[in-house]
């Protein structure tokens, strides 16, 4: 059994905005434009509802094992075998999904700012800060979220403020062109990199979370939050930059940013604006790989995780070179095989936890 | 203990060894690039590129040589004649912090979205840059061009459109993203402004162009391009071009004058506001542009009483008739002569009736938009009269 460690509802609130908003940001508002051109902040508000739907979800899926991860509870309820494979797949999932994120924040920087550095190295460093924020432990890197969450929050107000002055609104008309089918898609795209990659969370709620009641709260809260900050972005990005600019770039954030100017003098403030991501991405790759690392640990029944946090960091590098062979490779598989593949383990797998768990309950009430 | 405080001593110098970055391009190892210049050659494009001498432009007393250097180029592709470029120039070209971006005439007339997709793919790039077209010239020798007063001539066109869009309003500052959206928008089509060499280029080129106080070549704004898709196919007049801006919101001062007894009146206006409004009735499109007008009366050369209010009403009408026929002569030849909708009508109607629309488009700028009915509404309100009351001109004659 591993060390149980106990973080408080407010440092839980503040993983689920810095997860939510993850790497949502930096892609999903070229999506939303794309899918639902000018309607794009109504796909984000239907993605916000889905959002706070699936935590209802996760509330009644985790009040199942209060005092032990979703892991070990597959285990305790599809017996040994058969639950050891489950959780082999559910780690295995958290792994390769954190080597995408990888792939994603290296692919930006490669992009965007540093073309020449060979993505090797931007995917070392920010492994290596998820390495070590692994090895330290829960309770340390949420403490690190309550202050870093702090300069996020600085940062998208400054982005919200200073872009006042380009806000064209009749960028938003026509209202419902498309009618609803394009919100829908986009709204179910926009949730599956955001509300349902939450299933992470898992990993480390309620069992680690010192007040449940609290916690669920502090979940909703949290979703909440993060959906309007992802609303404002998807917003201004259709307001300043429209449907068409914002569906065609790559990183419409960035773009964004780079609009910044105010009197002549504050601009090209873009890669302080870029800290917002830097610190959300670097979050989601954290809780990503300390739950792949603890995952695996519950499986094998290790005493400690931290001897596997190093050569899983190794293979990862590797895995996240090698994920994608190229972006566009990954655009066709986010077209086409993401949504099942993320539904099948945010949504699917606790359903049939939960389904399996009642069932069971029944059968022993019945004798 | 001891152990973790040489490994605290061994990652601090291991830091100071590590502030650079990979690819880090120190400040005298580049070239900043001022302006680029897009021209067609015969074997695809030729790329100019103007660079800051940084020796002229810091050094505090004249020198003999120019602010500014261009190199030119030629390649297939934008991309290939820009790394061309390498062989000439002394350093790495860094052109992050172009103002200009100037295409050339014949150039314009072929079609610009085949170079804007580099343009905008490249990182280096960024989209603050204003984007011209060389009228009657060039883009190669629009960039050879030294100006007075403003040693970078790439930065005097900068703020020469900047303040002349101002002040004057026949001028129009296009940027890359609004050019982009223009072409590949289906109820819009682009413009930009012209800049023309004023007189010899040869003569222009030469750093004794600066040594007059009345320099013999100059550079100067004017006209605004009529764009199809991305295609330059004229261009309007200096009262189409101020028509145009009337409409689009772009004016925000400029000085119109009127007729009136023995002489002019010259009003300066200093707020518009337009709004244009698209609707649809019984199958036709319609527009309506409402433009707010409020001026200061700036110059009296006539006998007229300003003391009066009527005669400020009347001042008024004129305005009035004269700010409405430079618009209606903006889209007159936008509808007869070019066939292209650069207002944004189609637009308009698509916000205001989307399903109408999807029948329209298909041949908007062909029928529709030429037998588009526009009705033009224009408020004039003049406020204020200056620092004096009546004019002293009665006086001064008699």
């Amino acid at each position: 059994m591993l060390k149980r460690e106990k973080i408080s509802a407010r440092q839980f609130r503040i993983l689920v905005i810095l997860s939510f908003v993850g790497t949502t940001i930096l892609l999903v508002p070229s999506t939303l434009a794309a899918e639902a051109k000018q309607d794009a902040w109504i796909a984000a508000i239907l993605g916000l509802v889905f959002g706070l739907l699936l935590v209802w979800f996760y509330n009644i899926v985790g009040s199942l094992f209060p005092n032990i991860t979703i892991i070990e509870y597959q285990e305790r309820l599809f017996g040994k075998w058969i639950g050891k494979f489950f959780s082999l797949l559910f780690a295995s999932f958290l792994f390769l999904n954190c080597s995408t994120i990888l792939f994603t924040v290296g692919d930006f920087i490669t992009t965007q700012l540093l073309p020449e550095t060979p993505i090797q190295f931007t995917i070392l460093f920010f492994l290596l800060v998820a390495i070590i924020a692994t090895r330290l432990g829960l309770e340390v890197f949420a403490r690190a979220a309550e202050i870093l969450f702090f300069w996020v929050f600085v940062f998208f107000i400054i982005l919200i403020l200073f872009l006042l002055p380009e806000l064209e609104f009749k960028n938003l008309q026509p209202i419902f062109e498309n009618g609803m089918r394009p919100i829908l898609r986009g709204a179910i795209y926009y949730s599956s990199y955001s509300s349902m990659t939450n299933i992470v969370l898992l990993m480390i709620f309620p069992t680690c979370v010192n007040n449940i009641k609290q916690g669920k709260k502090a979940f909703y809260i949290g979703t909440f939050e993060a959906g309007i900050l992802i609303l404002f972005i998807s917003l201004y990005s259709i307001l300043v930059l429209g449907h068409d600019i914002s569906s065609r770039s790559v990183f419409p954030t960035y773009i964004l940013a780079k609009k910044i100017s105010i009197g002549d003098f504050i601009e090209r403030i873009e890669v302080i604006i870029a800290f917002i991501w830097f610190i959300t991405v670097i979050y989601k790759t954290i809780l990503y790989f300390y739950g792949s690392v603890i995952g695996f640990a519950q499986i094998l029944n290790l005493k400690d995780y931290r001897p596997l946090t190093l050569p899983l960091g190794m293979i990862l590098i590797v895995l996240s070179l090698t994920v994608f062979p190229s972006t566009l490779h990954e655009a066709a598989w986010t077209a086409t095989t993401w949504i099942p593949f993320i539904l099948t383990f945010s949504f699917f797998l606790p359903l049939l936890v939960l389904i399996v768990s009642v069932l069971k309950k029944k059968i022993k009430g019945k004798r | 203990m001891k152990g973790k405080q040489i490994l605290l001593l061994i990652l601090i110098v291991l830091i100071n060894m590590n502030t650079g970055c990979w690819n880090r391009r120190e400040i005298n190892e580049l070239s900043i690039g001022t302006a680029v210049g897009i021209d067609k050659s015969e074997d695809g494009y030729l790329v100019t590129v103007q660079l800051i001498n940084p020796g002229e432009v810091a050094s505090e007393k004249a020198t003999e040589r120019t602010a500014v250097t261009t190199y030119r180029a030629s390649g297939e592709t934008v991309f290939e004649a820009l790394r061309k470029l390498t062989l000439e120039t002394p350093r790495k070209i860094y052109l992050a912090h172009i103002r200009i971006l100037v295409f050339g005439e014949e150039f314009a007339k072929e079609g610009i979205g085949k170079a804007l997709d580099f343009i905008s793919r490249d990182h280096e790039f960024r989209t603050d840059f204003y984007i011209l077209i060389a009228k009657n010239t060039k883009a190669e020798k629009l960039l050879n061009v030294l100006t007075p007063v403003e040693q970078i001539p790439a930065n005097k066109v900068f703020t020469s459109l900047k303040i002349s869009e101002k002040a004057w309003a026949s001028t129009y500052h296009v940027q890359l993203d609004e050019l982009i959206s223009g072409i590949i928008s289906e109820g819009k089509n682009p413009v930009l402004t012209g800049v023309i060499i004023k007189g010899d280029p040869e003569t222009g080129m030469n750093i004794s162009n600066l040594e007059n106080v009345d320099p013999p070549t100059t550079i100067q704004i004017r006209y605004i391009g009529v764009f199809k898709d991305d295609k330059l196919i004229g261009w309007l007049n200096e009262d189409e071009s101020r028509g145009y801006n009337y409409i689009m919101d772009h004016v925000s001062s400029t000085i119109v004058n009127v007729p009136c007894e023995n002489g002019k009146v010259g009003i300066e206006l200093i707020r518009t506001k337009a709004k244009i409004n698209g609707d649809v009735e019984y199958g036709k499109p319609k527009i309506d542009i409402k433009i707010w007008v409020e001026g200061n009366v700036g110059d009296v050369e006539c006998e007229v009483d300003l003391t009066k209010t009527k005669n400020i009403y009347a001042l008024e009408a004129k305005v009035q008739k004269k700010i409405k026929k430079e618009i209606e002569s903006a889209i007159k030849k936008a509808q007869d002569n070019f066939k292209s909708d650069i207002f944004g009508f189609g637009e308009a109607i698509h916000r205001a009736a989307p399903k109408a629309w999807k029948e329209l488009k298909t041949d908007w700028d062909r029928r529709e938009f030429q037998d588009l009915e526009v009705n033009i509404n224009v408020t004039v309100k003049i406020r204020r009269i200056g620092t004096i009351m009546k004019s002293f001109q009665k006086e001064a004659k008699e």
